[in-house]
């Protein structure tokens, strides 16, 4: 998208729309901070980095799928199923085993998703939006089955000393924890697939105009399966860092993760309308929705008026997102 | 003979292949003779209705939605906000003709907002109705600080639970607003500019169609259908419960469309949109009844969304090939 040159105040003011998020940041650490001191405490930072966790690698998938103009739904189905299959796995074959086998499941109700979608011929976001739904339905009934409903707690339920589990929920690394070093990794494995290689490149293209990436030559229809495959893959990670995180794990443990990832992803600036955005908006993204939260406890807000205020910022920036799209 | 066939059989299957809803309720309602259960009794077509009732009443609205080619996933939280202000409003010692007519009117209110998000800002209709109903939702737990309110006064639940000629009033209300909503899309310029607009948005425009305001007028009347069916839910249960909607918005969308209302805008209207309402009420029902545990009852739901949405999808599709 080429974008025409604008003069003096609109410049400013297109800068400011462009890093908005950015500043909203700063802006809320400055006064955060301010008012109360405990922000900036050692103990916080460990807090906000281990909160980072879970969202933060279900987000980057999510990014994918928007930026390829499409939705996902079934995370939280998704989550559910990949964190009781890991845990009843782990006794069986072992822990490191188990979770390959939840990123594998993962990937695979990924891929699920994406065929039935390509296979109905559903080409709109509104359509995906449905279908997914449904199939978050089924998978979290299939992990409500297999559990019988009950939690599932890996520090005693388990004669396996699960001491890779243990590292991701507290272990540290020098400076940073190790479930951020592993979003850390991602995020740059990420990166470079997507502004480096042909696929990554396919995906922004197939966003921004179906057809004319068909006409292209480009492979839609894998393209679009490929995207949710990933996204099943990257939610199965944040699964596993969930648990690792809340130690009970309920079959119903993924619910509202879909709406915070995609709040994240359209925060940071991904349009919704597919084909612009990146994995360091989604950081931005993710960074503000956790540091928001984290703030508004620190200050005392209620839980419920946060709920609020966080619909109000998904609303804003959804409209500020379509503002910006109409004009340019 | 082969051709014969195809031209007696065509035209019946393509027919049945429109009301597969119809079909599905048919063999429910045979399947259900054979079993051994309290099925065909007073009390389970009188609880059948009841639970009907109220989402019919959201996706009556939400087909105006629909039609529009929109959709709004912000009606649970609606229903769930509205039922909390009228009894709310009610135990503070107001009159309570005008706390539900406020209650009610909290709906307009937000389908005004989503109007004006959707037609005059250009948003894509189901993800800022998602935005909206998260909003909604905060506010609703916020009022009550996440707890169900009752009402003291023993008026209200008559509103809801009151027989009027053997008939629930529930049920009545229902048919009530669908009788209106029909009229509405049939007989009105209003409704049939709906269908135009969602037929084709800018040939509507061009033909001097007021399109903004009546896609949103449509989202207002969703938003107000929903707060309707929010008072009534709180009156039947006598309770207005902050989560009371959580499922309702995907369900109800999913209903209207296996109803045959599709995505692709301008086709579909009320009897429809009640036939989906109504067969997945019924398919719990029976489930229910059949004594299938809660989490198959739910896979089946699962399965009948995807693979309902799916065939819409595909029939789309079809026709856009066929073109």
């Amino acid at each position: 998208m080429t974008k025409q040159p604008r003069m003096g105040r609109q410049a400013a003011v297109d800068f400011l729309m462009e890093y908005l998020v950015l500043f909203v940041i700063v802006a809320l650490v400055i006064v955060t901070a301010i008012v109360e001191p405990r922000f900036l405490s050692a103990q916080n930072f460990t807090n906000l980095m281990r909160q980072f966790g879970p969202l933060s690698f279900v987000a980057l998938g999510m990014t994918f799928i928007i930026v390829g103009g499409f939705i996902d739904l079934s995370v939280p189905g998704m989550i559910s199923i990949v964190a009781m299959v890991t845990l009843s796995l782990v006794d069986v074959i072992g822990e490191l085993p188990a979770m390959f086998a939840g990123l594998v499941l993962g990937a695979a109700l990924g891929f699920v998703n994406g065929t039935t979608l390509m296979l109905a011929g559903a080409n709109t976001q509104a359509k995906a939006l449905f279908i997914t739904f449904g199939m978050s339905q089924i998978y979290r009934s299939l992990a409500l089955h297999l559990t019988g409903g009950f939690p599932m707690n890996w520090g005693t339920l388990f004669e396996h000393p699960m001491p890779v589990t243990r590292a991701l929920s507290s272990g540290m690394w020098g400076p940073l924890s190790i479930s951020f070093w592993v979003f850390l990794f991602f995020l740059l494995v990420l990166y470079i697939f997507q502004s480096k290689t042909a696929l990554g490149r396919a995906i922004t293209y197939t966003g921004g105009n179906l057809t004319a990436a068909e006409l292209g030559g480009i492979p839609t229809k894998r393209v679009v399966v490929f995207i949710y495959t990933l996204c099943g893959f990257m939610v199965a990670v944040g699964a596993i860092v969930l648990f690792s995180r809340v130690s009970v794990t309920v079959p119903t443990v993924g619910t509202f993760f879909e709406r915070d990832a995609i709040m994240a992803v359209v925060v940071g600036g991904t349009s919704l309308t597919g084909g612009r955005g990146n994995v360091l908006r989604t950081v931005m993204g993710v960074s503000l929705v956790i540091l928001m939260s984290n703030c508004m406890n620190l200050l005392g807000v209620q839980t419920h008026a946060q709920e609020v205020v966080r619909g109000a910022i998904l609303v804003l920036a959804i409209w500020l997102d379509h503002r910006r799209h109409a004009r340019g | 003979m082969n051709q014969n066939v195809q031209a007696v059989g065509g035209p019946a299957l393509k027919a049945l292949g429109k009301q597969k809803a119809v079909v599905a309720i048919a063999i429910m309602f045979i399947v259900m003779i054979f079993t051994d259960s309290n099925f065909y009794t007073p009390a389970n077509f009188s609880n059948l209705l009841e639970a009907v009732s109220t989402n019919a009443i959201i996706a009556f609205g939400v087909t105006l939605a629909v039609i529009c080619k929109g959709c709004d996933l912000s009606v649970g939280s609606v229903m769930a906000m509205s039922g909390i202000i009228a009894i709310m409003l009610l135990n503070s010692g107001m009159h309570m003709a005008l706390a539900i007519v406020i209650a009610i009117l909290s709906g307009s209110v937000v389908g005004f907002i989503n109007g004006f998000l959707i037609v005059q800002q250009k948003s894509e209709a189901f993800i800022i109705t998602l935005g909206m109903g998260m909003l909604v939702q905060g506010v609703a737990l916020l009022l009550t600080n996440a707890n169900p309110v009752s009402a003291s006064n023993p008026i209200f639940q008559r509103i809801a639970n009151d027989n009027w000629l053997g008939i629930p009033n529930i049920a009545a209300f229902m048919i009530v607003l669908g009788v209106l909503t029909y009229l509405l899309l049939r007989f009105t310029s209003f409704g049939r500019n709906c269908y135009a607009l969602g037929g084709d948005y800018e040939v509507a425009e061009h033909s001097g169609i007021n399109v903004v305001r009546t896609k949103w007028l449509a989202f207002v009347l969703t938003g107000t259908f929903a707060a309707v069916a929010g008072v009534l839910a709180a009156s039947r249960m006598n309770t207005g419960l902050p989560i009371a909607g959580v499922e309702v918005p995907l369900m109800v969308n999913c209903g209207v469309v296996i109803g045959g209302t599709s995505f692709a805008g301008g086709v579909g209207g009320v009897p429809q949109s009640f036939i989906g309402i109504f067969v997945m009420f019924l398919l719990r029902n029976c489930m229910s009844m059949l004594g299938i545990h809660p989490y198959i009852q739910q896979l089946v739901l699962g399965i009948m969304i995807v693979s309902i949405i799916s065939l819409d999808c595909y029939a789309i599709k079809r026709k856009k090939e066929a073109v």
